[in-house]
């Protein structure tokens, strides 16, 4: 009923507007130094979904930027964005004629980045592909990224670069909630994950998916049959999980102990990290899939050692769980949100929390940095790297800030080597050496860690909002209830211009972009 | 006539015994509260109160040493801690007890509690803290005793006569807030000091409870028709005010004010508002920075649509297991489902179960 298809041909910031007419209060644009975030446009679920379990899962947003299968085997690393023009024709060639012409584009790069996770952590079993046998391509239009949400008991595909509100392909699970997922455009034919709120895990391709008319997983693998119910369970490329039950691993001795089991045959799962107590409610691994971060509900950080196994460092919230996490692209900070309404930023060099950003009003539920972002006047090389990142709530709200190593002071300066003042053991005593590797750090005192504030304050959705995607045209918002929007940039991949001008270039560029399609 | 009110046992005592198996924390009881009409609104505040471990166990030692000493006349501390004491020397392990001589007592005490109206479960909760402390003041050698024991700073055994005392529902419950109003003339702070049982703050969409806890000690600006007399300027002056807790309680009691007085409608509305209350808190606006952790253990939740009827529910933690407790019924729950009771993001919601008072617990205070 509220399909989109008026407003495919006339993009401009009044048809964005009009999308939102539904939300009075939102405004549709936000302004930053760089100039003004326009809402593009919306997905979202088809209109008449209204499932029991609608509202009770939270819905989570993955890109994938569907890549070729390699003919050649370029061995192309998923870090470098943008395809060359051979990648077109294979793709072209994959996907059959008609409108398969149209050049997989990795705009979404930042799909990229976050299907890194699996990049370099990908075994070899699951690189067996069962993709060939490709059968038409019934409502399947071969552009690049896509979008995969779920909401309720399905997992939905929306092509991101096209108006369309609605998607173009849904998976319906009957018994279980696909509760999370992620995309590696390098694992071939098994480059989508899905978790299940059962504790199962899927491996499938999503071009089958794409190609698929029905409204069923093809081909997929299936890891975990174990029963453990973990509602926010989270996988990563390899099918780990922290999970409990599964009959091939021994019983976890000691739940709050972290131990790792290897599976006995090469099969997957191929080890369980029982990591803590309680849920783990994110997990990323660095871009050089060197370490992997998790976050869980005993409110630490934790940082590992992805091939030695071995607890790295970490450290706990102010108060509360954690729930998101993410890495900057050059693995030096990571971020984390949870239920002290702060944003931590954690330093790897420092092996402590450098950073707490205050301004959210209610748990933090999602943390990226913006890896396209280019700070102004930067030479690329000096100490005060600058870099953004963003941030979204249950609040409702979407906050951007700037990380500027420099300016960070610790509000109380101690003397060197402790003053006789404090005595408690708190963080500011490992503030000059740091802490061995392995120990995980109390949760500081307000006084020991410096403050931000956000650089952007904007109300998104009237719904709490669940995800944060950052692609090189665009910010993506992602609600609780399956809504996303997409701002696009003030100007993509431009120098920036005066903020007069934004407005003309805006349009020109949007009109060139709708034209192209 | 204390065994005489045990009810039969119900089917959810038992499912409850056998959900728990072997995990079932030796000693502790889960009892469901018969409802004798509208009464739901008493037996959440006691589900809660009575899984506040330090209060029970001051009870039923309260109990015990009264009993000791002869009959005392009945009044509501007296039921309270003999319903508490009933309670906890159950033979059997689940089951139903009727409240009947506590809510008869409650009733007797106060009018408002007299009718079978809905009543609010905040006002019982305050109504019946008071009533102990009145209680416990009239009775100074027993005040004087505990001190003696438990008063750090409190030890003078005859310094008691008119000093305001502080019994041992005080240094459960009791914290302090501090007002501190700056004249914007002359720069003078003037810092007021009050004690509170339990925190009500305003609710707003989409918030959290460290949110609300922020929002109420934020600086208000007193001016216009507000202005704020100073003492050393000797004349009504602008002013900013703030309120922050001097000396946090042990344990923290936080009314979400759901029922908001509407004026065009001149009557209540409950606001249905998502409010998200973590199982840890630390507060932020206290006067030292203190960065002691509470931990949740205590949810008294409200069920319907309106201020005037509906229904009272409570979420309790006992031995890290969390049970649902819905008068007579008795149920284990999962940590997550305590996510059901934070609000609605939207107005009209199906969803009209929501946290209505939460009860934090600080574990660095619980060393007795």
């Amino acid at each position: 009923m509220m399909n989109s298809s008026a407003s495919n041909n006339t993009m401009s910031s009044a048809s964005a507007s009009g999308n939102n007419a539904q939300a009075p209060g939102l405004k549709t644009y936000f302004k930053t130094p760089e100039g003004k975030y326009k809402l593009q446009y919306e997905k979202t679920h088809p209109p008449g979904l209204l499932h029991y379990a609608h509202g009770k899962t939270v819905t989570q947003a993955t890109l994938a930027p569907l890549k070729d299968k390699p003919m050649q085997a370029p061995s192309q690393s998923s870090s470098s964005v943008g395809v060359s023009s051979g990648v077109r024709s294979a793709a072209a060639r994959l996907l059959g004629g008609g409108n398969g012409s149209r050049a997989l584009s990795f705009v979404g790069g930042n799909g990229g980045n976050k299907s890194i996770n699996g990049t370099s952590t990908r075994i070899g079993s699951l690189g067996s592909s069962n993709s060939n046998n490709v059968v038409g391509n019934s409502n399947f239009d071969g552009k690049g990224t896509y979008l995969v949400f779920n909401v309720g008991d399905a997992l939905f595909v929306s092509d991101l670069n096209s108006q369309d509100k609605d998607p173009i392909k849904s998976i319906h699970f009957s018994n279980s909630n696909p509760v999370c997922h992620a995309y590696d455009p390098d694992a071939d034919g098994h480059d989508l994950l899905i978790g299940l709120s059962t504790g199962d895990v899927y491996s499938v391709s999503l071009r089958q998916q794409l190609q698929d008319v029905g409204k069923k997983l093809v081909g997929a693998q299936h890891y975990n049959k174990d029963g453990a119910i973990n509602t926010r369970q989270e996988i990563d490329s390899c099918g780990n999980k922290d999970g409990s039950g599964d009959p091939s691993f021994p019983v976890i001795k000691d739940q709050t102990q972290f131990s790792i089991s290897h599976a006995r045959y090469s099969k997957n799962p191929v080890a369980r990290w029982h990591i803590c107590q309680g849920s783990i409610n994110g997990i990323a691994f660095s871009t050089d899939g060197h370490y992997i971060a998790t976050v869980g509900r005993d409110g630490y950080l934790r940082v590992f050692d992805y091939k030695t196994e071995q607890l790295i460092c970490g450290g706990k919230s102010y108060y509360g769980a954690l729930l998101c996490c993410s890495w900057s692209m050059d693995g030096k900070y990571i971020l984390a949100g949870g239920e002290d309404d702060l944003v931590q930023v954690w330093s790897m060099e420092d092996r402590k929390i450098v950073a707490w950003g205050e301004g959210h009003n209610s748990w933090v539920s999602g943390v990226a940095f913006d890896s396209y972002w280019l700070a102004p006047n930067s030479d690329g090389v000096g100490e005060n790297i600058v870099y953004r990142f963003g941030s979204v709530g249950q609040d409702t709200q979407l906050l951007l800030w700037d990380l500027e190593m420099d300016e960070l002071v610790v509000p109380v300066r101690r003397a060197p080597g402790g003053s006789p003042t404090f005595s408690t053991g708190s963080q500011s005593a490992h503030w000059d050496s740091a802490c061995p590797v392995g120990t995980l750090q109390p949760a500081p005192s307000t006084r020991d860690v410096p403050k931000l504030s956000p650089l952007v304050v904007h109300r998104v959705h009237t719904e709490p909002l669940s995800g944060l995607l950052f692609t090189q045209e665009s910010i993506l918002t992602v609600c609780r209830e399956g809504h996303i929007k997409i701002w696009t940039r003030p100007c993509s991949g431009e120098k920036p211009i005066q903020s007069s001008n934004i407005d003309s270039f805006m349009s020109s560029s949007l009109k060139e972009k709708s034209l192209k399609q | 006539m204390v065994d005489g009110v045990t009810l039969t046992m119900g089917v959810a005592g038992s499912k409850l015994e056998k959900a728990l198996g072997d995990h079932f924390p030796e000693g502790e009881r889960y009892f469901g509260l018969e409802n004798f009409g509208n009464t739901c609104y008493c037996n959440s505040v006691l589900q809660a109160l009575y899984f506040c471990v330090p209060f029970r166990k001051q009870l039923l030692e309260y109990y015990t040493s009264n009993k000791s000493q002869g009959e005392a006349d009945e009044n509501l501390l007296t039921c309270l801690a003999e319903l508490f004491s009933q309670v906890s020397s159950q033979k059997k392990k689940t089951g139903v007890i009727a409240p009947k001589r506590f809510v008869q007592r409650v009733r007797k005490e106060n009018e408002v509690f007299r009718g079978y109206m809905h009543q609010d479960a905040h006002e019982f909760l305050n109504f019946l803290l008071n009533q102990l402390v009145d209680i416990l003041e009239k009775e100074p050698h027993k005040v004087t005793s505990e001190n003696a024991v438990n008063g750090p700073s409190n030890g003078h055994v005859n310094g008691v006569a008119k000093e305001p005392l502080v019994t041992w529902v005080h240094k459960n419950f009791q914290g302090i807030l501090t007002n501190e109003t700056r004249c914007l003339r002359c720069e003078t702070v003037t810092a007021r000091d009050e004690t509170f049982l339990d925190l009500s703050l305003d609710i707003e969409q989409n918030s959290s409870i460290s949110s609300c806890l922020k929002n109420f000690s934020s600086t208000e600006t007193l001016n216009a028709e507000d202005k704020f007399f100073c003492d050393k300027c000797c004349s009504l002056q602008e002013a900013q005010k703030r309120m922050k807790i001097k000396k946090p309680p042990r344990i923290l009691v936080i009314h979400l004010k759901r029922f908001k007085f509407m004026e065009q409608l001149n009557r209540h509305k409950k606001l249905s508002y998502r409010v998200v209350f973590p199982l840890e808190l630390k507060l932020s606006n206290t006067v030292e920075n203190a960065d002691s952790e509470y931990s949740l253990f205590a949810v008294v939740v409200h069920v319907g649509s309106g201020p005037n009827h509906g229904h009272y529910v409570s979420l309790v933690k006992s031995h890290n297991h969390w049970l649902f407790f819905d008068d007579e019924n008795v149920e284990m729950v999962d940590e997550s489902a305590i996510q059901t009771f934070f609000g609605s993001a939207q107005e009209y919601s199906s969803n009209t179960d929501h946290g209505y008072i939460l009860f934090y617990e600080s574990p660095d205070a619980d060393d007795k």
